[in-house]
This record gives structure tokens, sequence and C-alpha cells, in this order.
């Protein structure tokens, strides 16, 4: 029961900061979006920003659990790359409005906020690194790669987010995997990587 | 509503040392300050952003730091976030015509992105609070503001996409039409995040990452390495 009041409190919060952005949401405006007592409200959460980091919280477990699961059955990397990718849109699509807080509220929620949203970043991270191993002049790359390709790959789905494309957005796959794949392996074998991979998640069965 | 563009021309109600901003502390490019009463509004704003934050900033830190009265500041803004998107603008604008200008003077596309990032990064670095109002504090101040912030970081697409240009019919096809969004994107988290942090100082050495990074898929990582390296 309490763990379905706070789902229920965090779904509202991310509708109302998707909606209006986090900035201008109060807390009456979570209670009323998730029919509830402010009561209940306090019962859960100190306050609008306890909520947030909350929110936070859930979104990101939900997500990395999924790309973790996804990315490290595989052998290949680029097929791993390929596989979180996927595991990350799909949760993009289901939650819309989980991703979008997370991905776009986030920013302007305070220190602590900034600080999950980085480390949100780190499971691609970690995953991107790999890629050094099998790169030709992985001995070479600047430093911030992940970062910038992490940066990259969010932008891409927060935009479609703000202009409320989500639809568009599981057909990005292909590119994004080419874009993670192509400083590591080069343009061309990071196409063909990339039709390789997302071939193969397509022909899986039940994927 | 009144016209600000049509206002009777009022006397300034400080003598003008009074009404001068100091220099150097507002963190403002010399061309920003002049006497006009709405630049200084946007000055005295980007001030108070820097040490309160937007949500913190009131029309009194405004009207303070410009020296000029609140009735002044409701005769040029109708509130403190028209305020704020003027300086946005601003700010904006300047940062728009340094990274043109670095940009043009290039003969070749490689050497004219790194020029464009330099001067951006360089704007940056030796401008920390407008750092901070146009790319942190513009993420607070309302969906207005969000959406001109989400324009600008766009409008910095063509600049990569004129490396198309000449480019081999199988390097082009192996690029996807996101591929400037994605590395715009790259680039600016790369960018925020030093902001976020408070370590504008870092901002410069990004320089040669950054060039590596926006350059590879066009030319190949070793090509885009010597470019960046060049730098």
């Amino acid at each position: 029961m309490a763990r379905h009041q706070r789902v229920r409190i965090i779904a509202a919060l991310a509708q109302e900061s998707s909606e209006q952005g986090y900035q201008q949401v109060t807390v009456a405006d979570i209670v009323s979006r998730a029919g509830i007592a402010r009561n209940t409200f306090y019962e859960n959460f100190r306050s609008k920003e306890d909520c947030f980091l909350a929110t936070q919280e859930y979104a990101m477990t939900a997500a990395l659990e999924r790309v973790v699961a996804a990315a490290g059955e595989l052998g290949n990397w680029a097929d791993r790359v390929c596989a979180g990718l996927t595991a990350f849109l799909e949760y993009v699509v289901e939650e819309p409005a989980l991703a979008r807080t997370c991905m776009v509220e986030a920013l302007s929620a305070g220190p602590a906020a900034v600080e999950r949203y980085e480390r949100s970043q780190q499971a691609f991270v970690s995953l991107f690194k790999l890629g050094r191993d099998v790169s030709p002049h992985g001995g070479q790359l600047p430093e911030t790669l992940e970062e910038a390709i992490v940066g990259g790959v969010f932008w891409i789905v927060y935009q479609r987010l703000a202009v409320g494309e989500v639809a568009a957005i599981p057909a990005l796959l292909p590119e994004l995997t080419e874009f993670a794949l192509t400083p590591y392996l080069g343009a061309e074998p990071a196409r063909e990587a990339a039709a390789r991979a997302s071939g193969n998640l397509r022909s899986k069965p039940g994927a | 509503m009144r016209d600000p563009a049509n206002q009777p021309v009022e006397s300034p109600e400080y003598p003008p040392e009074l009404a001068r901003l100091p220099p150097g502390r507002h963190g403002l490019p010399r061309e920003f300050v002049s006497h006009n009463q709405r630049e200084r509004l946007i000055a005295g704003l980007a001030e108070a952003v820097a040490e309160n934050g937007y949500a913190g900033t009131t029309i009194a830190h405004i009207t303070r730091n410009a020296a000029v009265s609140r009735r002044t500041f409701y005769e040029h803004f109708g509130s403190k976030d028209e305020c704020f998107i003027a300086a946005y603008d601003t700010v904006m604008a300047e940062l728009r015509e340094r990274v043109e200008e670095a940009f043009g003077q290039e003969e070749e596309w490689p050497q004219a992105v790194r020029a464009g990032i330099r001067a951006m990064l360089e704007f940056l670095a030796a401008e920390p609070h407008l750092a901070r109002l146009s790319m942190v504090e513009a993420l607070v101040a309302g969906p207005v503001v969000v959406e001109r912030y989400d324009a600008a970081i766009q409008s910095l697409v063509p600049y990569f996409a004129a490396g198309r240009e000449g480019l081999s019919k199988e390097v082009l096809a192996g690029l996807s039409p996101t591929t400037e969004e994605a590395l715009v994107g790259g680039m600016v988290s790369l960018i925020s995040r030093r902001i976020f942090a408070d370590r504008t100082e870092e901002l410069e050495s990004l320089l040669p990452d950054l060039v590596e990074f926006t350059l590879t898929p066009y030319l190949g990582s070793t090509e885009a390495a010597k470019v960046a390296r060049a730098s």
C-alpha cells in the first residue's frame, strides 16, 4: 500500500513536471493529480524536492536495471551497446513523463538532482568505455569521449521528448548505435556493426 | 502596456558616476555596459542571478545593481522573467557573434570548427556569470527560456553540417541525419557540466577533446585528432 502510494505520487510529479516544468509545480498540484490527501504526501515525502529525488531514483533504477540486463547477456561489444540503447529507448517510450523529468527537469532541480543525473549516465559511460579495448586506436581516444557520446544520445532523445515526438524514438536506434560506435570503430565498420546488431535484435524471438 | 520604444527621455536619477556599474564586478564585457537603462538593468540582472540564482533574484536586487528606480524597471520590463529573457538574448547574441566571427576567419572547415569552439569556450570561461546565466539558470527560468535555449543549441547544427560538403558518397552514407544534433548535444553537455560544477576554469582545456569528438564522423579519428592537437 505504502509503496503503491509512493509510486502514484512519483507518477503525478512526473506528469506535472513534464506539463508545466518542475519549478512551477507545487505540492498542491501533485496531490490533486495523484488524488490523495495532502497529509499522505507528507507521510511519504518531506518536500517537493525530496519527492523529486525519489522520482529520479525510481526511474533511474528501473532504466538501469533494464540496460544492464539487456547489455550483459551478449558477448560482442557492439551488440551490447545496441542492446543497452534498445532497452533505454524502450523505457523512455513506456515512461515518457518520467524520462522527461529525469533527463530535462533534473538539471533545474538543484545540485543533488544534478549529481543523480550524472550518475544516471554512468552505466552507459562504462558500457561505451569497453569499446576502447576493441578499438584500433583505443589508447589515444580523448578522456571525455564517453561523456560526450552519452550527452549526445541524451540530447537527441530529450529533443524528441521536448516536442512530444515519443513515437519517433524507437526508430533512432540504428543511428544512435552508429553514433556511439563510430569513434571506436570508424564510420564504416560502425555502420555495419550497428545494422547487424539492430537486425539481430529484431530477429530475436520476442524482441 | 506602454511602448518602451516610445518613452520620453528621462533625466538620470543618479549622478552618472553612481549610475555607472563599477567595472569588473558584474562580469559583463565592457561593450554591454552603457548608460542605457535597459542595458544597465540587464547587467543588474546578470549580477543578481550570479549571486542569488534565478529563483532567489528579486526586482529589488536588479534595480539596486542597476541603480535605477523600480518604476524605471517596469518602464522597460513587465516582469523579472521578461528581463531575464532580454538578458539571455543579449548573451546569446554576443556569443553567436563571436562564434560566427571566429568561424568565418578560417578558410578550411575543420579549422573553422576549431576556431568556433575555441571562441565559445573563451567567452564562457572569461564570463563565468554569463556562462551560468545562459547554460544553467536558463534551464530554471521557465518554458519560454527553455525553448530559446533549445533553439540556441540547435542553431549550432549548421556549423557542423557544413562538414558534409565535399565528402565522398561512401562517407556521407555513413552519416545519419541526426549526427550533427548528437555532436552538438554531446559538446554542450561537456560544457554545461563544467559550468554547473563551477569549474569554468576547465572549459578551455576541453578544446582538443571537443574538436576531435566533433570532427571524427567527418574526417575519421586520425585526421580529427591531428586537427584537434594542432590547437
